[in-house]
């Protein structure tokens, strides 16, 4: 019973129904092979283990499906929340800059037909003019002040080690490769120099990556769902890929992070755009690649600072031996 | 637009207000703004046709909402929707509740000018033929009980002779409240009594009448 609660663990349903089988016809083979005792006993002994044993093993499967119904609700969840509230602040965003915009039109139009008058009413024209310059300095106030909205949370940067970054991104989308039946690899390098940045931002970009490659794997086979999270030495920095084998980016590979650019069918085009001000704000750059035979590779470099690590730089630059894409 | 047409703007921002008040005037349409549909019902407003340019997104009670209560408040003057933020269902709700137009924040000036018009063109119509039906009830409400009579079986077709049995009258004096009511209706055939007592029958109760 202990093994197949523990089998939930690691295992898939089907795992888990394998250990219960087994446990069943181990019960069954030590029935036969105890010579030793009362056949009547012995018997009753074995289908009360059976029993327990198909009883564990029903409840641990329901457990398990209930918890990954619990996992795809909240991931659900935090996706609409993301949205909803991405989609309402451009909303409001869009109103509050429109209004002082079409007041400035109005007033544009308004000022052309006066001057257009015969004859042309100055004075009226004048007042238009004048409240076209506050209007258009009122929409620039409220750019301005949606600039300072989103510098409200400020980058923390700080020195650590990137391995841990990225392993540290992995439990949250754990769940998800297990029901997509995703294989998950991770090459990461070793010595790697530490790096400058806010690690916050950092797992935010690799959290969306990961997301991506998972959306995209699903659309696979189950035989060719592979997801590979690597870490290396880059030209002047350290390189993280985030290499899948799934239905790849499109022909669009110029295009990828551009804002409200999209190959999922309910997707908003930011996630990726989001990821290059942050990678590009760190001073590092983000690009991806196509994959052979299927697939695609997002990687990002993040410089490391040249004064601090120029010594290890010039010595790590001489022994790396796997080839670098950028 | 050199008529006694008024405009009536509802928008909660000042500088909205301002700039289509001066295009307004630019263009000689009178207009008059204000700051919320309350202000707007509790304005004195002149008896003129008019249209009502209405922003969506108003404090307190949305323009939407706000065009469909109209009707039950007596409130008849077309309406011009315009907004910061307007989407097909927004605006086909909008152009279905009968609005003149659906125009979306910064939208050009020929484009509000020429709906206005459309509005107030509407609005003439309808005061118009309000007006005529006002002059046709009080030319109805001037005949005498007999004539109201005659007039209601006339129109449903019948002869004089037969009116004359049903009523218990000569035929000369059917004949000759026929002439009289003919003549206070100043209906000029039969036909013409047909139509505007068609019109009318829209808006008089018929029972009171029989």
């Amino acid at each position: 019973m202990i093994v197949i609660l523990l089998s939930v663990r690691f295992c898939q349903r089907r795992g888990v129904l394998l250990f219960g089988g087994t446990c069943v016809v181990l019960t069954v083979v030590s029935l036969l092979l105890t010579r030793s005792g009362s056949p009547y006993s012995g018997s009753i002994n074995g289908a009360i283990s059976i029993a327990a044993i198909a009883a564990t093993t029903y409840l641990v499967l329901k457990i398990e499906s209930a918890q990954a119904a619990t996992y795809a609700a909240r991931a659900q969840l935090a996706h609409i929340a993301r949205v909803t509230t991405l989609g309402e602040l451009t909303a409001s965003i869009a109103h509050e800059v429109n209004q002082p915009l079409t007041a400035v039109v109005t007033n544009g139009n308004a000022g052309l037909r006066w001057l257009a008058a015969a004859p042309p009413n100055i004075a009226e024209a004048k007042q238009v003019i004048g409240r076209i310059v506050n209007e258009a300095k009122r929409a620039s106030e409220i750019i301005g002040r949606v600039r300072h909205l989103a510098r409200r949370a400020p980058a923390a940067p700080d020195w650590f080690d990137i391995n841990e970054t990225v392993l540290a991104t992995i439990p949250p989308v754990q769940n998800q490769l297990k029901a997509d039946r995703i294989l998950l690899q991770t090459e990461l390098g070793t010595d790697l120099p530490a790096v400058h940045c806010d690690q916050v931002q950092l797992q935010q970009v690799l959290l969306n990556l990961l997301v991506n490659a998972i959306e995209s794997l699903a659309k696979v086979g189950y035989e060719c769902r592979e997801l590979r999270l690597a870490t290396s030495r880059g030209r002047g920095g350290v390189v993280v890929a985030v290499r899948d084998t799934g239905a790849g980016l499109g022909a669009e590979l110029d295009q990828v992070f551009n804002a409200f650019y999209t190959t999922k069918p309910d997707g908003l085009g930011m996630g990726l755009s989001i990821a290059r001000s942050i990678i590009e704000a760190h001073g590092g750059r983000i690009w991806a690649e196509v994959n052979a035979p299927r697939g695609a590779t997002i990687q990002f470099l993040l410089p490391v600072s040249p004064k601090r690590y120029s010594s290890v730089l010039e010595k790590q630059d001489v022994v790396e031996s796997r080839p670098q894409s950028s | 637009m050199q008529d006694d047409s008024i405009v009536f703007v509802i928008d909660d921002e000042q500088a909205i207000r301002e700039a289509l008040d001066s295009l307004f005037r630019s263009a000689g349409v009178r207009a008059m703004s204000f700051a919320s549909v309350a202000d707007f019902l509790g304005s004195e407003r002149p008896d003129a046709p008019a249209c009502l340019v209405l922003d969506v997104r108003l404090p307190g009670l949305n323009g939407l909402d706000f065009h469909g209560e109209m009707d039950e408040l007596g409130i008849r003057v077309p309406v011009v929707f315009i907004t910061a933020h307007g989407d097909v269902p927004m605006s086909v709700r909008a152009m279905r509740a009968g609005a003149v137009d659906f125009l979306i924040k910064p939208f050009q000036d020929q484009e509000l000018l020429d709906a206005v018009r459309v509005g107030f063109a509407r609005d003439r119509l309808r005061r118009a033929s309000l007006a005529a039906m006002a002059t046709l009830k009080e030319r109805y409400e001037s005949l005498t009980m007999r004539e109201k009579e005659i007039l209601w079986l006339v129109v449903a077709g019948q002869q004089n002779k037969q009116i004359a049995a049903r009523l218990g009258l000569s035929v000369i004096t059917v004949k000759l409240h026929r002439g009289q009511l003919m003549r206070k209706m100043q209906a000029r055939s039969l036909i013409d009594l047909v139509r505007k007592t068609d019109i009318l029958s829209r808006t008089i109760d018929r029972g009171a009448i029989h």
